[in-house]
């Protein structure tokens, strides 16, 4: 917790630190950070970069995950991966059963080095059919879907306006669409985003 | 009161056939309700609107021969066989093609429920109890108009509540006014993180490094006016954090800084504050 708190008081003092410039170590055109981007990949084939599935197993910081194409993916979670669980969270917070997406760099191995792991986005529109305390009730395509509000998280984006926290303009009835995580086995999630007109 | 309810069963389902006709006859969404239906998968794309619309013609005459004297018991029969015709029909419609709307008493799309089954199901009740009347509905309910309002009253209530196409015409309008006296989604406060990082992503220090960074947003915290938001980037080879400063309150982009932190040494190799000169693409450096 304190090395937490000592690294984020440098990082706070880098940011607000004044203009330093870059140090003689290069320049920042676009053209020099691109060029590392070397990879290709050709049409039709699947990205290498990207894994998708459940996680069916967690040993130390690999993850094996079940494609839905039951394709088998080793993911490792490296110091600089970010995982998102609804917010930006922490490896602890995975577990096994928890579906996600996956993007970073694959090793020579077929590891993929995850830069970023998404666990249980869902992204889906729907109608409120009724709202209750905290929860919005979603027909989806004839399906219900329990949405639950998140205090202090769930966000409201009205109109393609700055997100908001407050969902109070949600309307029974209206088109919404919501990026969320996904309670799995369940028809349950938590918003982060719901988009709406109002 | 059996005779009474028996005899009002043909002005029940006289009149649900006739208003489910009105839909595949009348209605300009007609064909649009009949290609979202299970008769497309049952009888294939160029039959099911013309299916549909024969459907309603045998709706129609159904409905007014059960409306109109004299009563004939084959016509209690008739309508009984479609109740079951139209519980079969739902019923296969659920199995084999789920997302299939009912196009049944309203060209809304509403998918086979179970309430759309119980309804059936009170059709076909309905049909056997009309085949018990022993007279017209007219002289029953002119005998009786008080009992027998009530129980048309019943009946019509529950078929409406059976018809998840018709909420929009009264479970959506009571939700809404339950949400406007409860505010059930009142509460919320707080700047959420998806406006920092909108604000984050329409600044120019965003723009600048963008390229360099690796990862989704790995750790945010606030700090007096401040959100700092932080992702893993590469910098020459090296791993590093670049970790943004964003107002928190005001929306001003142009105020978004950034630094770029070695994690190895916790040096700090570049950072950006404010607007750059906005002449041409590379960003002026100055050493340190």
């Amino acid at each position: 917790m304190h090395q937490t708190l000592d690294r984020r008081q440098l990082l706070a003092t880098a940011a607000l630190g004044g203009v330093v410039g870059a140090t003689g170590l290069g320049s920042l055109a676009p053209e020099a950070a691109f060029a590392a981007e070397a990879a290709t990949i050709e049409p039709g084939a699947p990205d290498p970069n990207f894994a998708e599935g459940r996680i069916s197993k967690i040993s130390g910081s690999m993850l094996l995950v079940t494609g839905s194409d039951t394709v088998l993916h080793s993911i490792r979670i490296t110091d600089g991966t970010s995982i998102w669980k609804l917010h930006p969270t922490s490896f602890d917070k995975m577990a096994v059963g928890d579906g996600l997406y996956a993007r970073g760099v694959r090793l020579p191995d077929g590891t993929l080095a995850a830069d970023s792991v998404w666990v249980n986005i869902v992204n889906l529109h729907g109608h409120i059919a009724a709202v209750g305390r905290n929860v919005l009730h979603l027909d989806h395509k004839g399906q219900r879907i329990v949405a639950h509000v998140v205090p202090d998280r769930s966000a409201a984006v009205y109109n393609g306006t700055p997100a908001v926290s407050d969902l109070s303009l949600l309307r029974v009835g209206r088109h919404v669409q919501v990026l969320g995580a996904w309670h799995p086995n369940t028809n349950e999630i938590d918003i982060a985003t719901v988009y709406a007109a109002a | 009161m059996i005779d009474l309810i028996a005899a009002l069963q043909t002005l029940v389902l006289g009149a649900v056939l006739i208003w489910s006709a009105r839909v595949k006859l009348f209605s300009r969404r007609a064909a649009a309700a009949a290609n979202r239906s299970a008769l497309v998968r049952l009888l294939g794309q160029d039959r099911a609107l013309p299916a549909y619309r024969l459907l309603g013609g045998v709706e129609l005459t159904l409905g007014g021969l059960l409306l109109l004297p004299p009563v004939l018991r084959i016509e209690a029969v008739a309508a009984t066989v479609l109740a079951v015709g139209f519980l079969g029909y739902l019923t296969y419609a659920r199995r084999a093609a789920p997302a299939s709307s009912c196009g049944c008493l309203s060209a809304r799309a509403a998918p086979v429920s179970g309430r759309s089954l119980a309804r059936a199901g009170l059709l076909v009740t309905a049909g056997a109890l009309a085949g018990l009347a022993t007279g017209g509905w007219l002289p029953a309910l002119a005998g009786r108009p008080v009992a027998g309002a009530a129980v048309l009253l019943a009946e019509l209530a529950a078929v409406v509540a059976l018809s998840p196409e018709l909420d929009s015409a009264w479970l959506l309008p009571l939700r809404r006014l339950r949400a406007r006296l409860t505010h059930p989604l009142r509460g919320g406060s707080g700047v959420p993180l998806l406006a920092t990082v909108q604000q984050l992503q329409l600044s120019d220090a965003y723009r600048q490094v963008a390229p360099l960074l690796r990862s989704d947003v790995r750790e945010h915290w606030d700090d007096g006016e401040w959100r700092f938001v932080g992702h893993a980037a590469r910098y020459q080879g090296r791993l590093v954090t670049a970790v943004f400063a964003v107002p928190l309150i005001d929306r001003e982009p142009d105020a978004v800084r950034v630094a770029v932190v070695d994690d190895a040494t916790g040096h700090t190799l570049l950072s950006l504050a404010g607007t750059p000169p906005a002449a041409g693409p590379r960003l002026s450096v100055v050493p340190a």
